[in-house]
């Protein structure tokens, strides 16, 4: 058996050698596809993680009007409190509101030096546990008697709560296609290259005719005649992968630190295991391309 | 000497006459095979011959008569359109795709063209037939010099195919064909592309493999070859098996 792994590898290498222009088309696109399912999978993880994060900072705010009695804030606020899905409750006093505005415009403080008073009015936020079922929570307020009462302005009471209305739907149906588009587009690639490969190797085996008229003749197994073609189909993939890898590898490092200063305030988990597993997917898929590309010419151009 | 140069020299001239009834066990059987390439016209039409293991066997037959696909048939390159063929123990009609190479190692194989690979030598040409059936390093260096000895190539074992003349490539190619010791050998025109004195050289080589046990078979047109070799003829003409003829001559097909 040691000879015959010797000969297909030899085999594989002659090819290789011969057919250079071919093989380095193969190798070419191979490494493109890969390399757009390996950034799709990057720029999945990177969304995902942003999305997440978007996600667990809704909450829900209901202003308070300032005539409000603290008597039905207190009952609204130990009604959502004993409300299933609700995180906490916080009252925000007109003090804090202030101190937070005063810290969202340090910039520029002549703002809060403008204002007269402070004219910013209570509010109550509720933090939830499931963001996802957040109709629930808000039916409960506005089914509360105190919610009429106490909401910023009185007269529509509505315009007192405010949730991040639609934010994550439309984030997540614009990430969603994205997503689509990018796994259209690789599936593309990956066709023109298992085009592509076919194509090598059927010049492969168009070169080496006379060897494998002989070989059937004299008996050599289809797995034997076969073997080598697959190899160079799986060589020409294993490159173009391992390109690819490496061309990830390096966007991480170079682009990465950058584009996490800039968007500082989300938390990626954009580990060394995530890159392990893109590199396997890679590896795994440019193989699958590469042998599948060799067997469909195999079936095509060299009947056995 | 190898010991199949000694067998070859202990055999003994063979009996003038070998009457059907004592022939061996079959080699080749075909019971009402036909062909049609394309439908109402039939490139072999109801055969049915019997070849015993260890026979010597012409088939004559002018282009077109059937003598390519009768060969082709045998090795499963083609299969019968009807009728059932026997080679070796194996239903031809029943033997898997991928059983097929372990019949074709059973086969050796002689053409016209000889089918030689151009950049490798006179051995490597014939390793390369061993070497892609499995066979080990020390097998091939042992029975590739000592099959080329046999067939009187022993001072070019390292010429490649433009080194040698026409008769020469014939022989690298029946050593090929012979060097796994096949029970069975087809020759599709052998001495098609070679001169008279050449070409009788050639069928002395493959009689001479014959005496070792081998069965052949030969296709061929080349009428002196024939009457002068006296062997087993099969005549066909036109997809029709005219003439089974023990001791035969080419005859007259015409």
């Amino acid at each position: 058996m040691s000879i015959n792994v010797g000969y297909f590898i030899s085999e594989a290498a002659t090819s290789f050698r011969r057919n250079w222009v071919m093989t380095f088309g193969g190798i070419a696109t191979i490494f493109l596809s890969l390399l757009l399912m390996g950034s799709a999978l990057l720029m999945n993880s990177l969304v995902t993680d942003m999305v997440g994060d978007i996600e667990s900072r809704i909450n829900i705010q209901v202003w308070i009007n300032d005539n409000a009695e603290d008597v039905d804030i207190d009952g609204l606020q130990t009604i959502l409190q004993n409300t299933e899905n609700v995180q906490s409750v916080h009252l925000v006093s007109k003090d804090e509101a202030l101190q937070r505005f005063t810290y969202m415009t340090q910039d520029s403080p002549e703002i809060v030096e403008q204002l007269q008073g402070n004219p910013l009015p209570r509010s109550l936020e509720i933090e939830l546990v499931d963001t996802q079922d957040i109709d629930s929570v808000l039916t409960v307020i506005r089914n509360s008697e105190q919610f009429p009462l106490v909401a910023d302005p009185p007269a529509d009471p509505e315009r007192a709560l405010s949730y991040g209305q639609g934010i994550v739907e439309s984030l997540l149906s614009a990430t969603q296609t994205a997503r689509y588009a990018g796994i259209a587009l690789v599936g593309i690639l990956a066709v023109v290259s298992l085009i592509f490969i076919n194509n090598t190797i059927r010049l492969a085996i168009y070169a080496r005719r006379n060897e494998l008229s002989i070989m059937r003749l004299v008996g050599a197994s289809n797995g034997f005649i076969r073997a080598p073609f697959i190899l160079e189909g799986i060589l020409q993939a294993l490159v173009g992968a391992i390109l690819a890898i490496l061309v990830l590898l390096a966007i991480k490092s170079f682009a990465f630190p950058g584009l996490q200063q800039t968007l500082a305030f989300i938390q990626f988990s954009f580990t060394n295991t995530l890159m392990t597993h893109i590199a396997l997917v890679l590896l795994v898929s440019g193989i699958i391309i590469g042998a599948l590309g060799a067997i469909i010419a195999m079936r095509k151009y060299l009947k056995i | 000497m190898s010991d199949l140069e000694s067998r070859l020299d202990q055999i003994v001239p063979e009996p003038q006459f070998s009457p059907r009834a004592n022939r061996g066990p079959l080699m080749i059987s075909m019971r009402n095979v036909s062909k049609r390439y394309v439908p109402n016209k039939a490139a072999l039409e109801n055969i049915n011959v019997e070849v015993a293991a260890g026979e010597f066997v012409f088939i004559v037959g002018h282009s077109g008569s059937g003598k390519s696909t009768f060969i082709r048939m045998l090795l499963r390159e083609v299969a019968p359109s009807s009728g059932q063929i026997i080679v070796a123990g194996h239903d031809l009609g029943r033997l898997k795709n991928s059983k097929v190479p372990y019949l074709r190692r059973n086969i050796g194989c002689v053409f016209q063209d000889f089918k030689l690979l151009p950049n490798k030598t006179a051995f490597e040409n014939v390793a390369f037939a061993l070497q892609v059936i499995g066979k080990s390093k020390h097998v091939i260096n042992t029975q590739v010099p000592e099959v080329l000895r046999l067939v009187g190539l022993e001072g070019k074992i390292h010429n490649y195919p433009h080194e040698l003349s026409g008769g020469e490539q014939q022989r690298v190619s029946v050593a090929r064909a012979f060097v796994n010791r096949p029970p069975l050998l087809l020759c599709d025109e052998p001495t098609g592309n070679l001169d008279p004195q050449t070409s009788l050289g050639i069928m002395k080589l493959l009689e001479r493999i014959n005496r070792t046990g081998t069965t052949t078979l030969i296709a061929t047109h080349d009428q002196e070859m024939v009457n002068y070799m006296r062997q087993r003829v099969i005549a066909l003409d036109e997809g029709q098996l005219v003439r089974d003829q023990d001791r035969g001559v080419y005859g007259n097909v015409d």
